[in-house]
Order: structure tokens, then sequence, then C-alpha cells
């Protein structure tokens, strides 16, 4: 874990914020009842694991935030986000790293695997540079995407989404072949 | 033919004959033990029309060097990157990144390497010389025990996340309540699937692993612009090969260490089912649990690293031996060589070692000669490897989200996995910022279905007496270890707190 990740990052005039450490907790109570609701009319061998795991990981995600709310009414903690949050989210380019992995697992399925990683790879890194360095991006970017194209699909022939560039390699390759 | 020493050593002899299998087939291993999603079970299948065209002794050779040299190769992006390969090297990297992240790379690689390949060879021995009594312990296991031995799996969850117990069962229950996403197995009802088919079959264990180790972690390391610390980059680029000499060093001396935590993985993995995520755990636990200096567990201490990697390769010998004698296979890659033995019409069981003692015994030989080479072709490695912390993160990250996502995507070809990987990426990411660890929600995730498996199989044994749990005698004494093993911890750690605080005052 880096040091980054720490859970105590977000501290607000000595008061650490664990507002963010709540996420975990209240996502595990809500997908245990959505789960509930999905057996509720299940025979009884689809029902009691489930109760059973579920109810535990209820009763202690209740009882965290219990805790939590507890101290925060102590004044030994803050609910802020802040641990979460953190201001370098933008700084960092994350939040533009995020869109474009969400922008890469959309397009590869048509884009195939090297076209579509080359561009997701030099986009994310000009992002990360900020804006510089832009022709080492282009050329690591082509490396890599053309090296796991020799390695993954030439090589072992793994089963990596194709598009227009392995097709066309294809073609060209059977021809020479 | 007489099992005896002349023909052990003939053996030996005969089997390091086939090097030219062994050597290419270590570095193959290695790779595809690295990049998540090419198991060593992803890569026999992939090339099993080359594995069945093969003679059966040369298919052997390499199907078994190929597990081996994956296992010890899934350590590798655990302690550079802290990325397992494989779920089971999830337990590397909580002591094996903070090491690199020193600068002490090399030296953690060259330790994973000696404790890999002396626990496997170790091990190896052992399986060798008592496989009889190894196989009954896979005979005794029944679905009540089994519950009890993933129950333990369940409590070390707590036990990782020490910081905050709470927190750890938190994030453990929450991975077991994913794990059961997926069609129950009597009446198959679809639970918790949100309407995608695809989670029919349950979570893909792929997408899980990749989205809480490596993307949440990519997300992470872009804060700053190396994984190193300012020292540990100083240290890295002086370091010489003095650094792999030193984690050979620190590891010969820890060789009881690798001796007791191999021979915990061959044990569990001669259990079938139990495999070599639960072996680690139990090994880093066990390791923390009697250490005198256990507060230094995951902070990058040698023991931490040495336990889980020795207690994995411990796994691989293990998993063979219901193989072999019963003809249950341990694990994933145990099962494909099963199909391919029985391709080439051989049958397991106890009359293999009398009428081809050659090859029932080859199968360890094959194993035993693999580490023995696997020890002077990838130490000197250890150097070149390391180098890659000196990475900028800039480019790191994006190379470590696109090829392992894509990775996600490689078992079962769906889209759709490689979205998952992406949504357990930002639960991963969450969980590391606030302290939650991400480890504890694996496991549960691969726990989950299995723990429900063997939990309906006893009710229903029993007519749905919940008592079954504690009517077997075995099942007994493991109960009683359970409790010892949750107990303990919290016991020394009250001890340790309370002669400290004597001696300050």
């Amino acid at each position: 874990m880096t040091e980054a990740s720490s859970g105590n990052v977000g501290h607000e005039a000595g008061i650490p914020s664990v507002g963010g450490q709540l996420v975990i907790p209240v996502l595990s109570i809500i997908f245990s009842l959505y789960y509930f609701s999905t057996i509720l009319d299940s025979p009884w061998t689809a029902q009691v694991s489930a109760f059973l795991i579920g109810g535990i990981l209820v009763a202690l995600s209740v009882l965290f935030i219990l805790r939590t709310v507890l101290a925060a009414r102590r004044g030994e903690a803050s609910l802020r986000m802040k641990d979460l949050f953190p201001g370098a989210d933008i700084s960092s380019g994350r939040l533009g790293l995020f869109g474009v992995t969400i922008g890469y697992i959309v397009l590869i399925e048509w884009g195939g695997f090297t076209l579509t990683t080359f561009l997701f790879l030099f986009i994310s890194m000009v992002i990360l540079n900020g804006g510089q360095r832009k022709r080492m991006a282009a050329l690591i970017a082509s490396m890599m995407a053309l090296g796991g194209y020799g390695l993954f699909i030439l090589a072992f022939d793994t089963r990596f989404p194709r598009g227009p560039f392995e097709t066309f390699m294809e073609a060209v390759l059977n021809r020479g072949g | 033919m007489e099992a005896d020493f002349a023909f052990f050593v003939e053996l030996f002899g005969h089997t390091m004959s086939y090097w030219w299998v062994i050597i290419p087939t270590i570095f193959l291993g290695l790779i595809v033990g690295a990049i998540p999603g090419f198991s060593a079970a992803n890569t026999i299948i992939i090339l099993l029309p080359l594995t069945l065209a093969m003679e059966l002794e040369v298919g052997l050779i390499f199907m078994i060097a190929l597990y081996s040299s994956s296992r010890m190769g899934a350590g590798i992006p655990a302690i550079l990157v802290n990325i397992p390969g494989t779920a089971g090297a999830a337990a590397t990297p909580l002591d094996g990144y903070p090491m690199t992240k020193q600068g002490r790379g090399q030296q953690a690689l060259a330790m994973s390497f000696v404790a890999s390949t002396f626990g496997g060879l170790l091990t190896t021995i052992v399986a060798l010389a008592a496989m009889p009594i190894l196989a009954e312990v896979g005979y005794y296991m029944h679905s009540v025990e089994m519950i009890v031995v993933m129950l333990f799996g369940i409590s070390l969850i707590a036990s990782i996340a020490a910081k905050d117990t709470l927190k750890g069962l938190i994030a453990g229950f929450f991975g077991l309540m994913i794990g059961s996403i997926g069609t129950d197995v009597v009446y198959a009802t679809p639970r918790g699937t949100m309407g995608f088919l695809e989670l029919y079959d349950g979570v893909p264990l792929i997408p899980a692993l990749v989205g809480l180790f490596a993307v949440s972690e990519a997300f992470l390391i872009i804060e700053q612009k190396s994984i190193l610390t300012d020292k540990g980059r100083e240290l890295m680029t002086t370091t010489s090969w003095a650094a792999t000499l030193e984690g050979t060093k620190i590891a010969v001396k820890r060789w009881w260490h690798i001796t007791w935590n191999s021979i915990i993985g061959l044990i569990i993995g001669v259990i079938p089912g139990a495999g070599a995520s639960i072996a680690s755990f139990v090994a880093y636990q066990q390791s923390r649990t009697y250490s005198k200096t256990p507060e230094l567990y995951g902070t990058g201490h040698p023991e931490g690293l040495i336990a889980p990697e020795a207690a994995n390769n411990g796994v691989t010998s293990g998993t063979l031996v219901p193989l072999l004698i019963l003809g249950i296979p341990g694990g994933a890659t145990a099962a494909i060589m099963l199909i391919v033995m029985q391709y080439h019409g051989v049958d397991f069981g106890p009359s293999l070692f009398f009428e081809q003692p050659e090859l029932a015994y080859g199968v360890f030989m094959a194993m035993l000669v693999t580490y023995l080479l696997m020890i002077f072709t990838i130490l000197p490695l250890s150097r070149y490897m390391s180098r890659v912390t000196l990475v900028s993160t800039s480019y790191m990250s994006p190379i470590i989200i696109s090829f392992t996502l894509v990775g996600s995507f490689v078992p079962r070809e769906y889209m759709f996995d490689m979205y998952l990987g992406l949504i357990f990426g930002v639960i991963g990411y969450i969980a590391r910022r606030t302290d939650y660890h991400v480890a504890a929600i694996l496991i549960g995730v691969i726990l989950g279905p299995l723990l429900e498996t063997y939990f309906l199989r006893a009710l229903k044994k029993s007519d749905g007496d919940i008592m079954t749990l504690f009517s077997s005698n075995l099942g007994n004494v493991l109960w009683v270890m359970l409790v010892i093993s949750l107990v303990l911890p919290a016991v020394l750690d009250y001890k340790r707190r309370q002669k400290k605080s004597q001696e300050t005052t």
C-alpha cells in the first residue's frame, strides 16, 4: 500500500477525516439487503449460507458505523470525506486517467487490442505528464502495444480483443506465409 | 522395478537429461505466472494441442516445469509493483512491496526465489518419501473438516488487518458476500446477480484479483513520481550484485522458517480445493504469531515475505499427491494434468506406483529437477527485474491498467469482465484509501463459493442438523485449533504490551 493510501491522510485542524471509512460498511449493508431481496422466495439451500454471512456482515458494519459516529460526536474525528477524496485527484490526473480507462474498455471491443491500447497508453501518459513528453509517450505506447501484439497475439495466440489492426496484420501475414 | 536408492539416482539423471524442455519452460512459466490472468492452468489449456502431441514423458515434464515456475513467477510483480500474478501470491506483497519501496526490491526477489526454490525442493523430497501417509490427509477431509479449514482462512482476515480487527472482518465478510453472487448449487436460483447473466456462474476470480490489486494500485501510485521512496530510489540506483547475495544470505539463514512454512503449504496442498491462497495466508499468520518481532510484519520484514513464498511453493507438490494416489486433483492445474494423462491412457491410483514407478515418481522428480535448475537460472535475474521499479509512475500506471484489464478478458472472453475488473478497481481504491485490506476482500471472494458448497453438503448429509459441524473428531480438533489461532495472537499481543509497559516504568 502506498503512503498516499493511508487512511489518515485527511486531517483537518488535527482531527482526522474518517467519513471515507464508512463507504465500505455502507456499501456492505446496501449490497447485503439487495442480496437478501433476491433470495426471499428461494429454497432454503439458496438462503442459509447467504443469510448467515450477510447477517454477520450487516451486524459488523452497523457496529463500525456506530463506533465512528460516536467518535465524531466526541470530537475525536470528522465525518468529512477528505480521506477518500484528496485534492490530488485532479492535480495527479487521476480523474482524467479514470475517464480514459472507461473509454479504453468501451472502445477495445471495436478497435481491438493493439490500436486501442496504443491510444489509451499515449493519452494517459500525456495526461499524467501534464501535457509534456509527448514523443516519449508515443514511443513507449507504440512499443508496448506492438510488443503486446507480438507476444500475446502472434506468439501465444491468446484470446485478446481483435480489431482492424489485427485483421489487417493477419491478412498480410497469411499472404506472406 | 523396485523404488530403491539406485532407482531414484537413475531417475534423477534421466529427468535431468530433459533440461532442454525444462529451462525454456521455466522462463515461459515465469512470464505467465507474473501476468494476472495467465495462470499455468490457462497456459496449459492454450497449449493443450501441443502438450497432447508430445510424448507422455515430455508433456508431463513440460506441465510440471510450467506449474512450478509459474508459482514462483506470480511473486515477482507482487513484490515489485504490489500486484500478485495469481491469488496464491496475494500474501506476498504484504512485506515484499514495502521492501521494494525501501529500494530493497532486488534483495526481496532473491529472498523470494530462495524461499520458493528451497520450499519447493524440500516439499518435493518430503512428498516423494511420505506419499502414502500424505495421501491419507486428503482422504480424511470431508465437508465438516473443510468448513473448519475454510473458517481458518476467514479467521486470518481479522489477523491480517491487525491495525483494526473490525475493519478486517468487514472486508473479509464483504468479500464472502461478493463471492456468494451467482446461482445456488442445488436449484440454480440466481442470487445477487443484478440481472447480469455473466454473473450466474459466480464472480470470476481474475477480474477480482486484477481490480483489487492492480487497477487500484495503479490509480494510487500516480500521486508520486516513483513507487520508491527518495531513499529507496537512491539505494536502488547504487545497488549491485551484493543485494542479491545479501537477500540469499538472509533467506538461507532462515532455513528453518522456509522448512516449516513449506511443510504447511505441502499439507494444505494435499487437501483438495484448499490451494495456495489459503496456504500463503496461514503461513503468514502463523509466522507472525510466533515471531519475536510481530510488529515488523507489514513493514518489509524478511520473514513476512519468506513464509508465504515457501508455503505457496509447498502447495505445488502437495496438490499432486491426491492426484497420483487417489486420482483427485488438488487444484486446477492438477486437474488439467489428470485430463492429459488420461488422454495418454494412464490411470491414477496406488497401482501406478507398482506398475509404472518411473512415471509416478517421475512426476515428483521432474518437479525436483525444475526447482534445482530454477536456482541457477532465476537468481541472477533478480538484479535486472528489480530495475522495473525505477520506471516513472506516469508510464507504469497506464501500462499496468491496460495489460491487467485485458488479462481479465482472456479467461472467458467477456467484455463484461473488463468492466468488472474496473469496478473491483474502484472498490480496491476505496478500500486502500480508507485502510481496509484488499487481500481480506480477495480471500473472501475466493472462499465464499467454497464455503457455501461444503456447508450445504454437510447440512444435506445431516438432514439440516447444524450440530453436524461438531460431529467429527478431526473436525473438533480443528475447531479447537481455530479458536486458539483466533485467541492466541490477542493474548500474546496483550502480554507483549504488558511487558513493554513494565520495562518503561
